[in-house]
């Protein structure tokens, strides 16, 4: 157990492993389907939040159409088991749906990114704006296929693979935090990686790099392709757990909760967005329950960070109690 | 080692540089002297392709590096450390020539290893010593005090292993003890590396302590060069940056 003390790979699939255990028990100790409901929203609101913060907290790049990505995922699982494929490919049709949601939001990101990564600083942050109301209007015009307003109709099938059936809920929740925890795990392993150092040379000082001979815009875009893919799993688990796509989650409102979760949770603390996912659905889940002014009380808890801890959460706990 | 041919430069009609020539020897250590204006850090800015040349040409050993992206310049054995210090803020000294060490070999591209156990931290280790910076090794970068910022910024440098090393104004904002400390490490660093170094300073007696030639600048041309003797003897040079002789 010696590798616990250092801070490598097999330390972080040893806590992933116990985490989703520890989960997994929580399921039958607490059968409660709304905090069940939570965890997993959690779980997949914190990849979307964490895949952000790749692009705000390590490359020091605001942008503001992320979801847009999120709604690519989304929308191409939900079509792809809407379609008659599912017939063909029987009980490998989900893996292959959520592959293909991260595929195509990939080749998303890439062709955005190219583009987007040219500029900085507010240029930047609207242009990727200016893409995800581009791929909003795209979802409404686009009525036959996508539903328009309504959204993708009817639902789709959840055919068992390997034995998981996401029909059941019990199933559903253990895949969802099972996948959330992979992709952290191998995100983490980028973060520390000279990659993930390379973001943080670039957000540090973006002039030097190329006086050591290093490629900018390339590493840019590689963040740029790898936030987008993630995000475009959230967006599938999202479709899978909601058994639909909507328009709105191609809304500019949709790229401001991760933003908001960055704010809440922390944003150079690796795990400090997956706790403002926790936050936000807590606020989210107590604020609509006993008010209507969600956004009023929203924007006060926010202030408070912003003005009080001037920091999110988690990275105000590490500096109070750990780093100092 | 290094050799530029009648290299120009004009910004909206302006000349920055006219027709500039330079030759370093190998192994040697230079210096580029001349007043505020005189176009010192545009002649490294030309040389390290951070902009482009209208005119003339510009040679490491036998390869035309004229307009060549900077990132391929500094693979092809120019670095440089920059008058206004250039370091990455929030991370540490260790962290930091690290990074310069991984950019040398590409190894930035590595999505899979941890940084933390990367090999190249002897080597790191190695660049520290040499340049001083093993009592700060672990600092944050802004933490830093301002003479081991620029340290850093020259380890960055180091780094690279360049053949070529251009620094901008080195002692740029320390006092005067300060001043001969960083002066000192440089002599050391250049003995033990042997590197062919071209400086830009100011303080004519740091000029004449450590550089085997001067190349002297004004208003975007060289007016002269010579050892250090030659020009402090050179009349267009008292004339036009020492202060009529008073110096």
């Amino acid at each position: 157990m010696g590798f616990l003390k250092q801070d490598n790979f097999k330390r972080d699939v040893f806590l992933g492993i116990v985490v989703w255990l520890f989960l997994l028990l929580f399921f039958f100790i607490v059968p409660s389907a709304g905090i069940h409901d939570i965890i997993q929203k959690v779980f997949i609101l914190g990849l979307f939040a964490m895949s952000l913060n790749i692009l705000i907290g390590y490359l020091g790049l605001i942008a503001f159409g992320h979801a847009a990505f999120f709604a690519a995922g989304a929308y191409t699982l939900g079509l792809f088991l809407q379609s008659n494929v599912v017939n063909i490919l029987g009980s490998l049709s989900i893996p292959i749906a959520i592959i293909s949601a991260i595929f195509v939001s990939t080749v998303l990101a890439a062709f955005i990114g190219a583009i987007c990564i040219r500029l900085k600083d507010i240029y930047f942050s609207f242009l990727t704006l200016a893409f995800q109301m581009l791929i909003y209007s795209i979802i409404l015009a686009l009525v036959n296929i996508t539903g328009g307003d309504q959204g993708l109709m009817g639902g789709f099938p959840k055919p068992p693979f390997l034995g998981i059936d996401l029909g059941k809920p019990f199933d559903f929740y253990a895949f969802t935090i099972f996948i959330s925890i992979i992709t952290i795990i191998l995100l983490r392993q980028l973060i520390e990686s000279p990659f993930g150092y390379g973001l943080r040379m670039i957000r540090d000082n973006p002039e030097r790099p190329a006086a050591l001979g290093f490629n900018n815009q390339r590493h840019k875009l590689i963040a740029f392709i790898i936030a987008g893919s993630i995000a475009g799993l959230a967006g599938s688990l999202q479709a899978l757990l909601d058994v639909g796509a909507y328009p709105e989650w191609a809304f500019w409102a949709k790229s401001a909760e991760p933003l908001f979760m960055i704010l809440l949770g922390g944003m150079h603390s690796f795990l400090g967005p997956i706790m403002g996912a926790f936050i936000f659905e807590m606020l989210n889940d107590f604020v609509t329950a006993n008010t209507r002014y969600y956004g009023l009380v929203l924007g006060l808890v926010i202030l408070s960070f912003v003005l009080g801890l001037r920091r999110g959460l988690l990275d105000w706990l590490l500096i109070k109690f750990y780093r100092k | 080692m290094l050799k530029i041919h009648g290299i120009s430069k004009s910004f909206g009609g302006i000349n920055a540089t006219n027709n500039v020539s330079i030759e370093l020897k190998p192994n040697s250590i230079n210096a580029l002297i001349g007043p505020n204006g005189a176009g010192k850090t545009t002649i490294f800015n030309l040389i390290t392709g951070k902009i482009s040349v209208d005119k003339g040409k510009i040679f490491i050993g036998e390869n035309n590096i004229t307009n060549l992206k900077e990132t391929v310049i500094t693979h092809m054995g120019i670095a440089r450390a920059f008058q206004i210090t250039n370091i990455f803020p929030t991370l540490s000294v260790k962290e930091s020539i690290k990074m310069a060490l991984l950019a040398k070999t590409h190894g930035l591209n590595n999505m899979w290893d941890r940084f933390a156990s990367h090999s190249v931290n002897e080597e790191a280790d190695n660049i520290a010593k040499l340049a001083g910076l093993k009592k700060v090794y672990n600092t944050i970068s802004s933490e830093l005090s301002h003479g081991d910022q620029k340290l850093l910024d020259i380890a960055l440098a180091l780094a690279l292993k360049p053949q070529v090393l251009l620094l901008d104004e080195p002692t740029a904002g320390m006092g005067p003890e300060e001043r001969w400390e960083m002066i000192k490490r440089i002599k050391e660093l250049w003995q033990k590396t042997k590197m062919t170094v071209l400086f830009i300073e100011h303080d004519m007696d740091i000029v004449f302590d450590i550089a085997q030639t001067i190349f002297v600048l004004q208003q975007g041309a060289i007016i002269a060069k010579g050892s250090p003797k030659e020009i402090k003897q050179n009349q267009a040079v008292i004339k036009a940056y020492l202060g009529g002789g008073k110096k």
